[in-house]
Formats: C-alpha cells, structure tokens, sequence
C-alpha cells in the first residue's frame, strides 16, 4: 500500500511538469521566468541542495546531545 | 464618550487582578481583558494621543496609524487565542507574565517615541523569560539566563543608539532612520529580536525551553515587535533585506537537522521572520505590505504549530522526533490542525501562508534583487521539506509504544478558531489586504501560474524527499550554532574571574592584610621586630614541610560565598540611583 501511494505521488509529480507548458508567468522579469516549469527544477534541485547543505553542516556540527552539559 | 486608552495599559493593569480572583471568575476575567482590548483598539483613530512631556520631550503612548493597528489587531486576537490556549494553566504567575509580555508588545506597537517604545521594549524581555522559567527545570534556567542575558545586550545596544540619535538629532520621535552610528547601534538592537544572523542564537535555545503556553506567547511577539520596529525604523535598507534572505535559508537548514519538535518550529521562526525582514528591507509598497501581511499570517500558523507541538508534549511529555511517531490515530484534533498550519507555513494555495509568501517573493523581483528571490524560494522548498518531516515523523511513522488523546478542550478550541483563521484568511485574502499599511494593494494571489508554480515546487521536493528520506531521519544529537561561541566564551571569561582574577585578588588581599597586622603589632609593641626573623624563618620552614607533604589549603572559588555580598552590593547601588533620580526629578 505504502508502495502504491508513492508510486502514485511521484507519478503526479512527473505529471504536473507539462502543465508548466501552457502556463505562462505574467511578469517574466529575470530569464528563469520564462523557462517553463522551472518552479519543478526549483523544486527537486532545491530540495536536494539544502539537503545536501544540511549534510554537510551536520558533518562538522552534530555533536552528542549532553554536549553542552 | 469615553476616549480609548492604549491597549497596553488594559493588559499592563489587567495583569494586575489576576492574583485576586479565582476559578472561574478568573478564567473568564482573563478572556475579558483581550476583549475588551479588541473592543478598544476598534475605536482608535489614527493620530497620536496620550502624550506626556518628560525633561523636555514628549512621550508618545498611542501613535495610530494603519501599520499600528495591523499589528495591534494581530497581537490582541493571537493574544486572545493563546489566553484561551492556556485557560487550565493553574499558576497565576504564568498569567501574568503573559499578560505583561502581551501589553509591553503592544506598548511598543503604539509607542511614537524612541524613549517610551524602549521602556516597553525592556518590560518585554524581562517579563517574556518567565514564561521559560515557570517550566522549573535546570534546561529552562539555565537557557533563560542565556535568553536575558542576549537581550540585554541587544537593550543596552538600542538605548545606546537612542541616546546617540537624540543628542545628535534632538529629537525621540519615531522615523526612518539614515546611515549614522546611531542608525547601527539600533540596528543591533531590533536585529536581536528579530534573529539576525548570528545575533539569534537566543531564539532556538530559549523557545523550546518554555512552558507548553509559554511558548506559544514567546513564538509571536519577540520577533515580531522586532519586525514592525524594522518596518518604523529601516524601512528600505537594501542591508536588512538580504539579511532577509540569509535567515530564510540558514533557518531552514538547521531546522532539517532537528530532533526536539519545538526546537524545529523555532528555527523555523528565524527563517519565517527573514520572509518579513526581507520584504520591510526591500522597502516598496508591495515589499513593506507582504511582510506586514506575513507577520500577520505567520503570528497565526507559528501560534498553531506551537499550540499543536505543545499540546502533544503536554499529553504524551515526549518532545523528540525520535520518541514520537503515530500520533494521527490518537490525536486526530491535534493531527488535523498540526496539518493545517504546515500547510500554511509551507505557502499552499487555500491557506495563509501562500498569499503573504508571494506577496514577499514577488516584491523581489519587482524591486530587482534576483538572489534574494532565489534565496527566499529555498527557503521555501526547504520549509515544505521540514514540516513533511515533522509531520511523518511526529504523526504518521509507526511507534507501537505510544498512547495518548487529544488535550483539553480549552486548547482544542483555542486550536480550531486558530486554524479557521489560517484557512479563512487563505481562501478569502481581502479581508486582510484591506488593513495592510499601504491601503492600495496590487496583487493577485491566485493567479494560474503562481498556483501551479507553487504546486510543482511542492511536488518535485517531495519527490526529493522520498529519494534522500534517509538523510533528513532525525536523530538524538545537538546540532552546534553560533552559540557554541558565545558559551565557550562566557566559559572563558567565567574562567578568567574565578581562576586567576579571584586568585589575583586573594593574593592581593591576603599580603595586605598581613602588612595591615604587622603594622598594628609594631605599633602596639615597637620591639616586636625582633620578632619578625624569628616568625619569617618558622613560616618558610612550615610553608617547605606543607608542600613537602603535599598538604594544600584548598582555596578555590566559591560562587555562594560571593553572591550575598555582590547582590547586596548591586541592590544598594540600585536603591540609591533610584533614590537619587527621584530627588532628581521631584527637585
């Protein structure tokens, strides 16, 4: 069941980056606004840029919790 | 008629009955004051009133206009929901401190000068630390000693710069300030409270330390008078709105590494918090209403995060991710709007969090500052991530061990008005474009683009979060911030006076003392000096044999020795200052 639902979810998620397609941002200002869908690449890269960036911050400031104790 | 008094008064005074009345006639008192309050700020009229003169200035309680009063009205209803939150809450010290803390804030809100706003400014600090005290344990002590002591510094900080400011300028009222070094020191001072980078280290030490409705009062008005006070004061500095953006981010990271629930919302407070900094730097209409519009917003989500998080404390007393798990079943109130308020945090379309977000974000671009719109995107995949996060690991992971229901019905009802307001204000924004400071709002929230923009955002990061879950499990360890430096530098320096000052100072005392004696016997006794030769000798050979032997004094420091002396030393000073000013000023 677990599998199905993320299945599913990431399925919707592939699905709703061709509607980025017929959308178009009303104020296009910088370039990126007018590369569509590119809320989708903001996503997925942002996403694993802060998860990355928290990797890293945790691989030099995670310390035990009575550390401070 | 009776003219309207400032709102701060009906708390400062209110707070005041507290202690005379009891059961229910308590209960409903203290739901009264906030009403009463809401009642009062609606006949306020834009102005300024309540004016006193005071050595030549003039101070100003009740300055109205529509950026007072958009605060004002959050702080009374938020005031009103947390009250009702913390209606079983048996200590009368929690309500008053609450009270003092809910009237200072609004103190500062109405106040049109620099002296009377920095007078509330402090009652803030200090009556806000009791709400961390009154869990009574040592983690809360000793970070509320931390949490004072950081504002005190931000306090000595601002009443520097005012006095600056109004020796050079000659004047306290309350303006936009321009590049000076009294424009730096009070930008120290609000920048404390509102957790600039890295002056916040107070914020996520202290919050998740307080009592479970003390923190909910400590998750609004801190920051938040913080943020207004930017809006008065540093309004368009270019500075401030990057500073913006670098708490958005930095927030977020460190709230993905958290294990302690409140300890995640608090980091979350910092990100959240730079959304509005962002915008009140960035300075435009659309920049100052869309952070005015967030603190709105955010005071109502964060409340309702703090109420949900507090109330799953308070009914199973784990407060780490690692310990929680399938709570959906069991507290499904509780579920339901923990959801709701992650819903709105993260800026899903339907709730409030969208309509102020992209408020913030687009006044980026219209103001040109690619980076900070990139910046302030992040954060909010990063936000989103987080509360995915929470709300697995706290409601939806399995734990077979744990049993629990939904709290008190006072905090149940105080959670569902508050997330009815997430979601009212989410579906029908004009309601609350209709006060922001700037009356005329150019903005359409639910414009095609922005909804599905927002929606594949959301989508594609949690696809992110499926594929990297492993790495954001939370875990039992401390993640070290800023503070690491200031602690080991308060060790150092704790270090420094009781090690080698105190033994300076025993030396130091001890070789007078003894010059002191010798010169009293040789003045009762002249031919006493004969004596001293003898007396030298013995004392070198006794003092050889002791170390000889390995025998010591052992006269280190002892803090509760020094404490009496000290703190009736300190409490005499204060005495004849006060004693001093009054003469002072009565002559």
């Amino acid at each position: 069941m677990k599998k199905i639902l993320k299945g599913l979810f990431i399925l919707l998620a592939v699905l709703c980056i061709p509607i980025g397609f017929f959308i178009k941002h009303e104020h296009a200002v910088f370039f990126w606004h007018k590369i569509p869908s590119i809320e989708a690449i903001f996503g997925i890269i942002g996403a694993l840029l802060l998860i990355v960036a928290a990797a890293i911050l945790a691989s030099f400031a995670q310390k035990k919790e009575d550390f401070y104790d | 008629m009776i003219k309207p008094v400032p709102p701060a008064i009906l708390f400062i005074l209110g707070a005041m009955l507290i202690p005379l009345l009891k059961g229910k006639l308590k209960q409903v008192y203290i739901l009264l004051v906030p009403a009463v309050a809401f009642l009062d700020i609606l006949y306020l009229t834009p102005g300024t009133s309540w004016v006193y003169n005071f050595l030549g200035y003039d101070l100003i309680f009740c300055k109205v206009d529509r950026l007072s009063l958009v605060v004002g009205y959050i702080f009374i209803i938020i005031g009103f929901l947390a009250i009702l939150y913390s209606l079983h809450v048996k200590q009368d010290g929690q309500h008053i401190a609450a009270f003092l803390y809910v009237g200072s804030s609004l103190g500062v809100v109405f106040a049109g000068d620099l002296f009377s706003l920095f007078a509330f400014w402090e009652i803030m600090a200090v009556t806000s630390v009791f709400l961390i005290w009154f869990q009574r344990d040592k983690d809360s002590l000793d970070a509320g000693f931390r949490y004072i002591l950081m504002h005190i510094f931000g306090g000595c900080a601002l009443l520097a710069g005012i006095i600056i400011y109004t020796v050079s300028k000659g004047s306290i009222n309350v303006a936009v300030m321009e590049p000076s070094p009294a424009y730096w020191f009070i930008l120290v001072g609000f920048g404390l409270n509102t957790a600039f980078i890295p002056i916040h280290t107070w914020l996520p030490d202290a919050y998740p330390e307080g009592t479970i409705t003390g923190s909910v009062f400590l998750s609004v008005f801190t920051t938040k008078t913080g943020v207004y006070a930017l809006a008065r004061c540093f309004s368009g500095a270019e500075l401030v709105a990057y500073m913006g953006g670098i708490m958005a981010v930095y927030g977020v990271i460190f709230a993905l590494l958290q294990n302690d629930a409140r300890k995640l919302l608090a980091y979350h407070i910092v990100s959240q918090v730079g959304y509005m900094v962002a915008g009140v730097g960035i300075g435009t209409t659309l920049g100052v209403n869309g952070g005015i519009a967030h603190v709105f917003n955010h005071i109502l989500y964060k409340a309702l995060l703090f109420m949900s998080m507090g109330s799953v404390l308070y009914m199973t007393g784990k407060r780490k991710l690692t310990e929680m798990g399938g709570l959906a079943k069991f507290m499904p109130v509780t579920c339901v709007v923990f959801l709701i308020a992650a819903l709105s945090i993260s800026g899903v379309p339907g709730f409030n969090g969208f309509v102020s977000k992209g408020m913030v974000i687009a006044s980026a671009v219209e103001a040109h500052m690619p980076i900070l719109e990139l910046m302030l995107i992040l954060a909010s995949v990063g936000t989103f991530l987080s509360f995915v996060k929470l709300g697995y690991f706290a409601f939806f992971a399995k734990n077979p061990e744990i049993r629990s229901k939904d709290p008190h019905i006072n905090m149940q009802l105080a959670m569902a008005l508050t997330a009815f307001l997430c979601v009212f204000i989410g579906l029908y924004p004009k309601i609350l474009f209709d006060i922001l400071p700037y009356s005329v709002v150019h903005y359409q929230p639910f414009s095609a683009s922005h909804i599905f923009g927002v929606i594949q955002l959301f989508m594609l990061a949690g696809v992110a979060f499926i594929l990297a879950k492993a790495m954001v499990v939370p875990h039992r360890a401390t993640i070290l911030d800023f503070d690491y430096f200031y602690r080991m530098g308060g060790r150092g320096l704790i270090w420094i006076s009781t090690v080698p000052m105190s033994n300076f100072r025993s030396t130091l005392q001890v070789r007078f003392s003894r010059a002191m004696y010798i010169i009293v016997r040789l003045a009762k006794n002249p031919i006493s000096i004969l004596e001293i030769p003898t007396a030298y000798v013995y004392l070198r050979i006794t003092k050889g044999l002791r170390y000889v032997s390995g025998y010591s004094s052992g006269e280190t420091y002892n803090e509760g020795l020094y404490r009496r002396p000290i703190g009736v030393g300190v409490l005499m000073a204060i005495i004849l200052l006060f004693a001093f000013a009054l003469i002072y000023f009565i002559f």
